[in-house]
């Protein structure tokens, strides 16, 4: 089979893009250490008072370095009783956040905006993921996966001071 | 349906011996095309509604939907309709065509083909139904994930579909079998060579979801499981839901790569390319589903990376028809006088809806591919993740490329099948462009509200965290909605116009399908089926393999029985 000039130059370019990207996304994972989630552990939904997440809320473990354990249920979030309700969550300028969160009964998403995290809550399964505040200012949180008729609604606030 | 009156046969000026089409057959394809148009017609009225609510703006003067009473209700209508529905009815009529025409012979079974068509029209009925019947309940969308449970009448709507098209597929190989058997050292016509491409994708995909509802939902939905799993459940969603934006393009490929090129008045460039790109399909369209579920927790990052690159792999057919069908269309700009290195965009046949609808198509297309590499790139995929920017890109693929190009096809195939003209080539005109700026606009807002933060699926017209800069470009959603909404109405009345109102005959010769393949070279060993099922089979077990074994978690037992209880979210 014969392949014209033209467009063996044109597959090379396609190559030498897609090798672009593929390079991209390695540097995103080995430079800036941007991780997809993995599996952490399985939790029955209907039994998470015998898991970490019986009591939510923000734990500090080292210099600003924090964990976070957040429940959501249709159509609220729940980081303890501090946090309040729709949730407002306060940390200090270059801390370093591991959030751990799941859901107790539908779908629901995690996404704090402007930042590279933004995690599929399913139920039955802890996800985790680790973020750096460095910007001073308020993100949203947003449950980003449709969960009932209050979807909308359903979202917190991160303060970086 | 019935009153409708076809012609007995059409001319093909150019082959060797005019077809003879029983009428039959000809009422078959016709309801195909026709109930599509009609699944279409319930689901794309409802998107500007969709595009109000979305808005700050739009929402205090549309607060309500039409027929509708729960906006998610009518999300899933859009969904289920438009994606789902049209697509598969519109393809297997375009497809049984192309195949009769193509290959010289009739379908292997009318009858088969009518019990298809039966079946999957049942299941268009119950669906919506069921969907208009409970609003809260069935509105799960047209991804239906668990613990959200629908009524069970949703899950058999979609068994019913299913069904129905893998009928329409084992039609479509048998009828290729005895052509084959009649010339066992010819190619095939490359049309049918990608339609068959394509059957066999959506076959090896749909195996995931029919495990999916047949063995956790459907029981679910009838009480007989009381809890599921939905990990498992959206990993074989997955399995199925990107090999079927495949089964949706491909067909749009169909028209690019064998019908466009003799329409805008040139030639295709490469043929055994063509052949190439359609088998690179089928070899790695199923085994990327991964990369819609970046996000999920319970699959680990090593297999997201497989389906990284993989995913990338399958972008280069789509690049390679780039080349192939540009070429051809500088072809025919060359033909109509082009000169210059970048004027032959601007000499093609934009005056004749037909192949403007293929080239806007192509145009929203090509963002389209651009914000999927974006979505592809495991990292990237977190700043967009359901966010607004996911249905912006498939509305420029799907909504954009491959829509405007079943449009295209429509407005020739509609004619040939009823013996009429097009109502108004006008107004077909007006809507393509119309289609083009609208669905232009709907990309770079909804593109740009998701960047900003706008979830998808959401009332955002009334959510509290929503930015300014989101919210501007929701407004700016909304007047997308407007103009696509007058684009929709001129699509109907040209639709509806052809097959009552227009009176003159249809322009002979305008059935752009190739009997005989005019390539020769070729090798035969690409239609050895039995070799891609097999790369396709090793690469599945490669990607696949180690997904599911993780997800099933074989130590703690079979986990389908675990978990969730399943119920829809209750109302207020």
């Amino acid at each position: 089979m014969e392949i014209n000039k033209f467009e063996r130059y044109w597959l090379i370019a396609v190559g030498l893009t897609l090798g672009a990207f593929i390079a991209a996304t390695i540097v995103a994972v080995t430079v800036f250490g941007i991780r997809l989630p993995s599996p952490v552990e399985r939790v029955n939904p209907q039994r998470l008072d015998q898991t970490i997440f019986a009591s939510p809320g923000v734990r500090k473990i080292a210099d600003n370095r924090y964990e976070a354990v957040i429940v959501a249920k249709s159509w609220a979030f729940n980081a303890g009783p501090e946090a309040g309700s729709p949730p407002v969550l306060r940390f200090p300028r270059r801390s370093q956040v591991t959030f751990y969160v799941t859901s107790q009964d539908v779908m629901h998403g995690f996404q704090i905006e402007g930042h590279t995290i933004n995690l599929e809550l399913v139920p039955g399964q802890v996800a985790r993921a680790t973020v750096n505040f460095n910007r001073p200012g308020e993100y949203n949180i947003i449950c980003n996966h449709y969960c009932g008729a209050g979807h909308h609604v359903m979202y917190g606030t991160i303060i970086v001071e | 349906m019935a009153s409708i009156t076809l012609p007995q046969l059409i001319e093909v000026p150019g082959t060797p011996g005019t077809l003879k089409l029983v009428q039959r057959e000809r009422l078959m394809i016709g309801a195909h095309i026709i109930t599509a148009m009609l699944a279409l017609m319930s689901g794309i009225f409802m998107g500007p509604f969709q595009a109000f609510h979305r808005s700050p703006t739009f929402i205090q003067y549309f607060p309500t939907i039409p027929v509708f009473t729960y906006y998610y209700q009518a999300v899933t209508v859009h969904g289920v309709m438009n994606a789902l529905f049209f697509t598969t009815f519109f393809i297997i009529g375009f497809c049984y065509f192309v195949v009769e025409r193509s290959l010289q012979r009739p379908i292997k079974s009318v009858l088969v083909g009518w019990a298809a068509y039966a079946l999957m029209t049942i299941g268009l009925v119950i669906m919506l139904i069921t969907i208009l019947g409970a609003p809260q309940q069935s509105a799960v969308l047209y991804t239906f994930y668990p613990p959200n449970i629908a009524p069970a009448l949703f899950y058999i709507g979609l068994v019913l579909l299913v069904v129905g098209s893998w009928l329409a597929s084992a039609n479509i190989f048998l009828t290729y079998r005895d052509w084959k058997r009649e010339h066992p050292n010819e190619r095939v016509p490359l049309a049918v060579f990608a339609i068959l491409v394509n059957f066999i994708v959506w076959c090896v995909a749909t195996i995931g979801v029919a495990v999916e509802v047949l063995f956790m939902l459907l029981p679910a939905s009838l009480g007989i499981l009381k809890t599921t799993d939905p990990q498992l459940a959206r990993t074989l969603f997955w399995f199925f839901g990107h090999p079927l934006v495949y089964f949706w393009l491909l067909p749009a490929y169909v028209s690019w790569y064998t019908m466009l090129p003799r329409q805008a008045g040139g030639r295709l460039f490469s043929e055994p390319l063509a052949r190439v790109a359609f088998l690179m399909f089928l070899v790695f369209s199923v085994p990327v589903g991964l990369h819609h579920q970046f996000s999920d927790p319970g699959v680990s990052a090593s297999s997201k990376g497989i389906h990284t690159l993989l995913t990338l792999i399958v972008s280069v057919p789509s690049f390679m028809t780039a080349f192939n069908v540009g070429a051809a269309l500088e072809s025919a700009a060359r033909n109509r006088g082009a000169k210059t290195l970048f004027d032959w965009p601007f000499k093609q046949k934009w005056g004749d809806p037909v192949v403007a609808a293929q080239l806007a198509g192509m145009l929203l297309f090509i963002a389209g591919g651009f914000s999927g590499l974006i979505n592809a790139s495991a990292q990237l995929n977190a700043t967009i993740h359901n966010t607004s920017w996911v249905p912006a890109h498939f509305h420029q693929t799907l909504g954009g490329g491959v829509t405007l190009t079943y449009i295209a096809i429509l407005y020739w195939l509609l004619p040939a099948i009823r013996g009429r003209a097009l109502f108004s080539k006008p107004l077909a005109l007006a809507q393509v462009f119309t289609w083009l700026i609208g669905m232009t606009l709907f990309g770079l807002a909804m593109g740009e509200a998701g960047l900003q933060g706008a979830p998808r699926r959401a009332i955002t017209g009334q959510a509290p965290y929503l930015s300014p800069a989101a919210a501007f470009w929701l407004d700016m959603t909304a007047v997308s909605g407007v103009i696509l909404m007058i684009s929709s109405v001129l699509l109907y009345v040209n639709f509806f116009g052809t097959l009552f109102l227009s009176r003159q005959p249809a322009p002979a010769g305008e059935v752009p399908i190739e009997t005989v393949s005019s390539d020769r070279t070729s090798p035969l060993w690409l239609e050895r089926w039995g070799i891609w099922l097999g790369a396709l089979g090793v690469l599945l077990l490669i990607a696949y393999g180690p997904v599911f074994a993780e997800v099933l978690d074989f130590q703690e037992g079979w986990n389908i029985l675990r978990y969730m209880p399943t119920s829809n979210a209750p109302m207020p």
